[in-house]
This record gives structure tokens, C-alpha cells and sequence, in this order.
């Protein structure tokens, strides 16, 4: 579970070019729920999960996981709780270290790093077997550098990778926009799966009105920093792309979407 | 070239293998160029040399000057991650602080052992020649030094550093305190810088503060000549390419040095070193470069 409660982030403060890029979200989300966050470029949505995974910090308002407060954690520290995977495929993995060490990494997520060996054999057959599940042949690939892999196998990965350590939350950053449409279509499926079978509490930002209501429970809707549409249940079901857009450009006040780069898949 | 040259070089080489294997934990590792090491070698001979003077066991000696070796990593990680320096200047200013350290250590510019136990000693008695058994006993150092340090960058910390150097971001986002890794990592490579100017005391029986100057672009040399002859991956092959770089590089030094020919002199060293580090940077980008030229035509 998430409490969010009035957090404010400013960026550059005191300068001219001061952002005051959050301004007062207030959200709880319960465990296991899968929330999709829309909101057009700038509006605070890569913010909002930097602040929810400890980049961030919020100068005012409060952030619960788990009835732990973290306000005041850094990343780091909040990586126990919180697995992510980013829009860049380069950015979420370590191109010159191989698959299974990536791996390592990641399952030990949250843990302290001692001197036992990183790739013992038993903990390398559990990585075969996961990574095997995907289908995509990497299982004969683990000592391959992550960076031979093409972007859409690497987000796979880092998927893989953020449910290895049994984290609570799961935040996607645009996850699949750098990927083409086949692809994006199954890191989404996968996505699905993956949140399904591990009961994980997630956020994903995504550019396509398409994505937000097909997947997960509850659609957001940021706007300069705030909530401005929370959506679920039935409500959700009967809203279709075009009340959406509709919605959107409200909030725009009036400006027309066609010059928006919005993608509506 | 004498067999007596020949196997004094392989001894240097292999001294300064420590500070290479070093100089790849910085620089390769964890992408931090750290200049640190022109201070750290002269402090661990100058560490070690009076520890012996004051009649401590080698060995324990040796062992304190790697320590503070460490400690002087430790001062730039610290300038660097806690105060936000650059890497670079953090390292200059800990490398300019430890020439009047060192001075103070040893009270004077340079201390002689004549007559001091050093770890050698007790093997001088063996039956080999002293100038085979040096490069022996230094040889076993390194090699157990590279072992245990592939061993520890296979382990979950060890990688841990490693995914700092390469992605901090992510590094972070998998939990990982990437600043206390830099600290021990820097700790860890002039630890053996120390530990190499100990063992250079030891051999050539004598600690001098000007012996640091340069020591970083030998260290980088001996990297980038063990990166061309043995292009690996692995870990362990990594690091012992960095041991055979140290010692082809003091073996090509010598040759260029007793070559009449060319007419160089010992005092031309560190010219040709810089022309060498600067060359093998330079190649790379030239080969790359024609290598795109030849794919646009
Ligand atoms: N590190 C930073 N320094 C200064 N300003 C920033 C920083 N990060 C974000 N901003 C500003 O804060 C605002 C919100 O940015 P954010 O990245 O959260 O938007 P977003 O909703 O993710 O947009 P996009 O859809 O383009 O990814 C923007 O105006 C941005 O310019
Ligand atoms: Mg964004």
C-alpha cells in the first residue's frame, strides 16, 4: 500500500528557472493495485515516481509504503521496497556486465551485499529457469553482456529483474515507448503477468490513452502537478479513448490535442 | 640486455603490477580517475621503511602501509562523495597534501634500509640468486593479491562496486549505496598502491619521496599494454593482463633505455612513458575513426 499525502516538489528554487513540478498529490493506493498515469509532457508523472522511489525528495507532505514512512529515505534505501524499470533500456541495466550478473544485482535488491560469491551455481540455475520463462531464448545468453541485447529483450529483463527480489511496488516510467509496437505489445503482456503473479502495488506511466484503460485498475490523470482525473471500478469501464481525450483537452484548457504528442494507440 | 637487467625489470614490473591492478579498480572499475596514487605509493615506502627502521615485523610493516595507503584513497572518496568535489581535483589536492606527509613520516626526503629485515630476507638464504629470489617472492604477493581481488569483485559487494561503475543509476535503484562503494573501492586501489610502495622499499632498499611522481601514468601504461596483449572480459584474466602489461612495459622501457641507438637516457623515462599512454589512448580513436571512414565510403 501507498499513503501519499500533499507532497510538494520544487525544482531549482530560488532561481529563474524554478519549477514547481508537484504541487500537493494526495493519494492512496491500496496493495496489489495496478494504476496507470497519464498527463501530458511536463505535467509530473516522471516526478511523481522519482519521488515515490526516493530520487526526489519532497520538500513538504508525506510518503507511506507499507505503513513505513520513507519521506526523508533516499533511493538506496527505499530499493527494498520499490523495483522500477525505466523508459531507457539502457538506463536500467549495467551494458557491460552480463545478463546473470544483472541479475545477481537485482536479486539482491534490498539485502546486505556481502562477500559470498554473487553467482553461486544453485543461484544461477533459478536465474536459467526465469529467464527461460520468457520464451525469448536468453537462457543460453546469461553470459552475454547485457548491452548485445536489443531493447525490447532488455526491458524484458529488467521486468524479470524487478520481481526477483520480492519488492512491494513496481513503478514503469513510459517503460515501452522506446520500443516498436510488437514488442511494446508483449513487455505489456508480460508486464501484466508479472504484476499478477507477484501481487505487485504498480504505477505505470504511459503516453497512450489506449494503455491507460486497458490496463490495470485505476487510471490517473496528472496535470502541472496535480490529480486531476482518478478513475476506477465502473466509472473506468465506461470511459472509452475519445471521453478521455475529451478530458484531456479540458484540462488544456481548450487546446486543441492535434499538435499534442500523444500517441493514441 | 644482462640477465641481471632482465630480471631487476621483471622485479619492477611486477612491484608496480600492484599499483596497475590498482589503477584498473579506479579507473576501469569504477570510472574514477583518481590521481591519488602518485602520493599513496611514496607514503606506503615511506610507511613501511620507518616501521622497519623502528624494528617492526616486515610483514607488519607491509601490512600498515597498505592501511595507509587506504586512508589516503579514503580522504579523496571522501572530498569527492561527501563534499561534491570533482574526482580529478579531490585527487590532486590528497596527492598534493601526502608530498609534506610523507616528508613528515620519514622526517627527511629519503630513508635508506641497510642492514632491516625486510619480507625478503628470510629467502635470501634459499640457494637461488637474490636477484631471482626478489622477483619470486614479489611474484607470489601479486599473485595471491590478484586472486583474492577477482575473488572479491565475483562476490555480491564486489559486483555491487562494479555496477556502480558502470550504471550508478541503477546501481542505486537496485539498493545499492553507490557512495560507500566509491569510498571503499578508492580505499581498496591505493590500499595497493600502498602495499606496492612497501614492496618497492623492500626491494630496492630505499623509500623516497620523489619516487611518486608519475606513478599513475606507469600504473595506466601497464592497464593499456595488458588490455592490448590480453583483450579479456573475464575478471581474473583482466587483472592478470594488468600484471603482464606492468612487466612487458618496465621490459620495453629497459630495451628503449639500453639501446644505444636511439641515444635515450634513464632520465627520459617519463617522456616516453606519457608518449606511450598518450599513443595507446590515441589509437583507438584513429582506428575507429577509419573504421567509420571506410564504412561511409
Ligand atoms: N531535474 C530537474 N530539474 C529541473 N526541472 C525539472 C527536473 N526534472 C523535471 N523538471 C521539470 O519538472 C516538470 C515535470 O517534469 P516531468 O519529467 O515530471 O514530466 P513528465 O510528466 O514525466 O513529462 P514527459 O511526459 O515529457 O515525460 C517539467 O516542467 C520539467 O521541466
Ligand atoms: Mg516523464
Amino acid at each position: 500500500m501507498i499513503v501519499v499525502q500533499d507532497i510538494h516538489v520544487t525544482f531549482g528554487r530560488g532561481t529563474p528557472l524554478e519549477k514547481h513540478a508537484l504541487r500537493g498529490i494526495d493519494l492512496t493506493i491500496p496493495e496489489g493495485e495496478f494504476v496507470t498515469v497519464i498527463g501530458s509532457n511536463g505535467a509530473g508523472k516522471s516526478t511523481f515516481l522519482g519521488a515515490l522511489a526516493g530520487d526526489v525528495l519532497a520538500e513538504q507532505g508525506r510518503i507511506a509504503i507499507d505503513e513505513c514512512d520513507v519521506t526523508r529515505w533516499d533511493t538506496p534505501k527505499r530499493a527494498g521496497l520499490v523495483a522500477r524499470v525505466f523508459q531507457d533500456p539502457l538506463a536500467g541495466t549495467c551494458a557491460t556486465l552480463t545478463i546473470e550478473e544483472n541479475m545477481a544485482l537485482a536479486a539482491a535488491r534490498g539485502q546486505r551485499r556481502g562477500l559470498g560469491l554473487a553467482l553461486a551455481s544453485e543461484r544461477r540455475n533459478g536465474f536459467r529457469d526465469r529467464i527461460a520463462a520468457l520464451g525469448l531464448g536468453l537462457e543460453n545468453r546469461l553470459h552475454d553482456r547485457m548491452g548485445l541485447l536489443s531493447g525490447g529483450q532488455r526491458q524484458a529483463v529488467s521486468l524479470l529483474m524487478a520481481a526477483l527480489a520480492g519488492s512491494k511496488i513496481l513503478l514503469l516510467d513510459e517503460h515501452t515507448a522506446a520500443l516498436d509496437p510488437a514488442t511494446a505489445d508483449f513487455v505489456l503482456d508480460l508486464t501484466r503477468r508479472i504484476v499478477r503473479d507477484n501481487r505487485l502495488t504498480t504505477l505505470m506511466v504511459t503516453h497512450s490513452m489506449r494503455q491507460a484503460l486497458d490496463y490495470g485498475d485505476r487510471t490517473l490523470m496528472l496535470h502541472e502537478g496535480r490529480v486531476v482525473l482518478d478513475v476506477s471500478g465502473t466509472t473506468r469501464a465506461g470511459l472509452d479513448v475519445p471521453h478521455l481525450l475529451a478530458l484531456f483537452a479540458k484540462q488544456r484548457g481548450g487546446a486543441e490535442i492535434s499538435d499534442d504528442s500523444l500517441l493514441i494507440g | 640486455m644482462s640477465e641481471i637487467a632482465l630480471f631487476g625489470a621483471v622485479e619492477i614490473g611486477l612491484v608496480y603490477a600492484l599499483v596497475a591492478v590498482g589503477v584498473y579498480l579506479s579507473f576501469r572499475v569504477l570510472d574514477f580517475p583518481d590521481l591519488t596514487v602518485d602520493g599513496s605509493f611514496p607514503l606506503g615506502a615511506a610507511v613501511c621503511a620507518v616501521l622497519l627502521i623502528a624494528g617492526v615485523n616486515p610483514w607488519l610493516a607491509s601490512l600498515a602501509a597498505g592501511l595507509a595507503g587506504a586512508a589516503a584513497g579514503l580522504v579523496t572518496a571522501v572530498l569527492n562523495v561527501r563534499f561534491k568535489i570533482l574526482h580529478l581535483l579531490a585527487s590532486i589536492l590528497t596527492m598534493i597534501a601526502l608530498f609534506s606527509v610523507n616528508l613528515r613520516v620519514m622526517g627527511r626526503p629519503n630513508v635508506a634500509l641497510l642492514m632491516q629485515d625486510t619480507v625478503l630476507t628470510p629467502f635470501y638464504g634459499l640457494g637461488l640468486p637474490d636477484h631471482i629470489v626478489r622477483p619470486l617472492v614479489v611474484l607470489v604477493i601479486v599473485a595471491a593479491v590478484v586472486l583474492l581481488l577477482a575473488r572479491f569483485l565475483s562476490s555480491e559487494y564486489g559486483l555491487a562496486m562494479r555496477a556502480t561503475g558502470v550504471n550508478a543509476r541503477m546501481a542505486r535503484a537496485q539498493g545499492i549505496n553507490t557512495d560507500a562503494h566509491i569510498c571503499s573501492g578508492i580505499a581498496l586501489s591505493n590500499g595497493l598502491c600502498g602495499l606496492a610502495g612497501a614492496l618497492f622499499a623492500q626491494t630496492n632498499g630505499f623509500a623516497d619521496v620523489t619516487t611518486g611522481i608519475g606513478t599513475i601514468v606507469v600504473g595506466l601504461a601497464a592497464v593499456i599494454v595488458g588490455e592490448t596483449v590480453l583483450p579479456a572480459r573475464a575478471l581474473l584474466l583482466a587483472l592478470v593482463g594488468c600484471v603482464v602489461g606492468s612487466i612487458l612495459y618496465r621490459l620495453a622501457v629497459q630495451v628503449a633505455l639500453t639501446a644505444d641507438v636511439i641515444g635515450l637516457q634513464a632520465s627520459d623515462l617519463n617522456l616516453v612513458t606519457a608518449l606511450l599512454v598518450a599513443v595507446a589512448l590515441i589509437l583507438p580513436r584513429l582506428k575507429g575513426k577509419s573504421r567509420a571512414v571506410r564504412a561511409a565510403r
